[in-house]
């Protein structure tokens, strides 16, 4: 196990290095090439004297390479991602101030989406082609398909605007962990975030249970006279935890995406109205650093989804000590 | 999973009823396996129905749907009449119109970014899974970079940098959305290639173009497929949820995306015209577009061919 887990370890770096390399590219394609945020901080109408300057203080100037070794050098050894060119902050200064809501935001909403999706997809499965299924999967194609800035002003406007009048927005200005404090403010994005997830995971959950259904040992249990409720968790259940373990690993990016629409909607301070905010602004610092922060977690999750895996799964435990 | 279909194709074997089912050329029985499917052919129905609206009604009725000088004398948010019938929006132009005119916009960029998401999905799968070992672990490493990022964040960045022309949006879509596909064929063409008639035709000296050609890619078309369809799907939302940023096709053209982000501001007025109808057809676009690579799927699937 331990091996097997120093070597996902050795691949997470590989691909964050890539991850780095890439982000790093990306902002010479610039109108203005490199040079272009620039405009953004000295104004339009900055003189090719005062660009050359602000590339000269900035460490333009150098070859790309010099340039990355400097990026990465500073990142992994001095976990330095920067300055913002558009805010008077470091990236780390904005980071430690939005991610946590963000986290807090799309970790509620996780926890809820599990506590509903599976289930539901499990009694989905066990009932297949009855009229609670299809009235599931229904709802599930249609949730799908609903612009999630659509549903959430939809929302807004049923529970908040007219009927129980719930806060439209969570509170402003507050320490991260006001989730807990004045959760009353927070019913409304996490209850569209879980909303929006449950759809994609419900049906894959009732995939992969349907696929597990028709396999021997299930029959066997039957068989055997297991009652419906045993075979269903005791044989069924515990072997499609693997590929939910998996798809919930990688869910991560997805949420992470979802909580930019919902912040957006319900005018949360986040990780998400900051990304759009630096890279409408080309502050490339702080799009980097958020990216690379955003990279860590989805590649976290997929560690975790997959130490998780070796432990649910027995024979992938050995595969993986060899 | 379709070889032994066209290997008992040949020898005839599977017949069920009678000889005429069997001698069907296959995309004759999967069509059949299709059209069984009530309410695929009703989303194809309605797709063909809504593109052929969206593309010739701006011809055959145009209403002014990009001079916004010329809309000062009519009425803005006008509730729907006999000359505007879903009304007009909050800049003054004809609903109905624009859901045609946006709808164009919506439409053809989901379908080009589609199709080049699958072309590069497809011949970068079929690479990483075909050849497999060494190749296979530089790809499949730097799709894991790429599908790292989270996907609406890299959106924005390089909308950012490149601009957002219909040409570039259809570009940028097209060139990030293929990752999550290309790990479903890499998958499939892994798959297939260890399977033994890649090996016998590998025996009899066929070259690797050969086999791909012959073998794996035939072999993962009913993934292709699918995918390539639920791509369509992916790309018109994610354009949607561009629109809402603000981000999406500039004014004065427009698409859905950003005439629902538009509307859904009036709703809150009461202007329901702005919102619901286009809202309707945009949930049944994308809803038909998922059901119909489900249908697929099963009409890809051998084990429905053969009953």
């Amino acid at each position: 196990m331990f091996t097997y887990i120093a070597r996902r370890l050795g691949q997470s770096f590989v691909v964050l290095i890539l991850v780095m390399l890439f982000t790093f590219t990306l902002p010479y394609f610039q109108f203005h090439g490199i040079n272009a945020p620039a405009y953004t901080v000295l104004g339009v109408h900055a003189t090719p004297a005062n660009v050359a300057i602000w590339a000269q203080q900035n460490g333009m100037s150098h070859p790309y390479w010099m340039r990355f070794w400097t990026y990465a050098t500073q990142v992994l050894f001095h976990f330095n991602l920067g300055h913002s060119y558009k805010q008077n902050m470091s990236v780390w200064g904005i980071i430690a101030l939005y991610v946590p809501r963000t986290i807090w935001l799309a970790l509620s909403s996780l926890i809820f989406t599990i506590i509903i999706a599976i289930p539901l997809g499990i009694f989905q499965a066990s009932r297949r082609n009855t009229f609670f299924d299809y009235a599931a999967t229904g709802s599930a194609f249609v949730l799908y398909a609903v612009p999630s800035f659509l549903l959430c002003l939809l929302v807004l406007d049923l529970f908040s605007f007219h009927g129980p009048h719930l806060p439209s927005s969570p509170p402003q200005g507050v320490a991260p962990w006001a989730i807990f404090t004045n959760p009353v403010g927070f019913i409304l994005p996490v209850a569209c975030l879980t909303l929006l997830s449950v759809a994609g995971l419900s049906r894959f959950m009732r995939g992969t249970v349907l696929e597990v259904l028709v396999q021997d040992y299930v029959r066997t249990a039957k068989a055997k006279g297991c009652s419906s409720v045993r075979t269903l968790f005791r044989h069924a259940f515990r072997n499609a935890l693997g590929p939910i373990i998996t798809i919930l690993g990688l869910s991560i990016p997805g949420l992470l995406g979802g909580a930019l629409i919902i912040e957006s909607v319900f005018n949360y301070g986040g990780l998400g109205i900051q990304t759009v905010a630096a890279a409408t602004n080309l502050d490339v610092p702080v799009v980097l650093g958020i990216t690379l922060l955003a990279s860590i977690l989805t590649l976290a999750g997929n560690l975790i989804a997959d130490v998780a895996l070796g432990l649910v799964n027995p024979r992938l435990r050995i595969e993986g000590t060899k | 999973m379709t070889h032994d279909l066209d290997d008992t194709l040949v020898t005839g074997a599977p017949a069920s009823e009678g000889v005429n089912e069997s001698i069907m050329p296959l995309w004759r029985q999967r069509l059949n396996v299709f059209v069984q499917n009530k309410l695929a052919v009703a989303s194809v129905t309605f797709l063909v129905l809504i593109s052929l609206a969206c593309y010739l009604m701006p011809w055959l009725h145009p209403t002014n749907q990009t001079n916004q000088a010329a809309n000062f004398n009519i009425p803005w948010n006008q509730s729907p009449s006999w000359s505007h019938p879903l009304g007009t929006d909050s800049s003054g132009y004809d609903v109905l119109g624009r859901i045609f005119y946006g709808g164009e916009y919506s439409l053809t960029l989901g379908f080009f970014s589609g199709i080049i998401t699958i072309v590069i999905g497809t011949i970068y799968g079929m690479i990483s899974g075909f050849f497999a070992g060494v190749t296979d672990t530089i790809m499949m490493r730097l799709l894991d970079a790429l599908l790292s990022i989270p996907y609406l964040f890299l959106l924005i960045t390089l909308i950012t940098i490149f601009g957002r022309t219909t040409a570039f949006l259809i570009l940028i879509i097209g060139l990030t959305l293929w990752w999550g596909n290309a790990r479903i064929i890499r998958g499939d063409a892994l798959l297939i290639r260890n399977l033994e008639y890649s090996q016998a035709s590998t025996a009899m000296g066929a070259s690797k173009l050969h086999i791909i050609r012959r073998h794996v890619f035939p072999n993962s078309i009913s993934n292709i497929v699918t995918v390539a369809t639920f791509s369509v799907a992916d790309a018109i939302l994610f354009l949607s949820a561009l629109g809402f940023l603000g981000l999406g096709i500039q004014s004065p053209q427009t698409d859905w995306g950003t005439m629902l982000q538009l509307g859904s501001v009036q709703f809150q007025n009461g202007y329901w015209w702005e919102v619901f109808p286009l809202a309707t057809v945009f949930i049944l676009v994308v809803v038909s577009i998922n059901y119909i690579g489900d249908a697929l799927r099963d009409a890809f699937e051998v084990r429905l061919l053969e009953r």
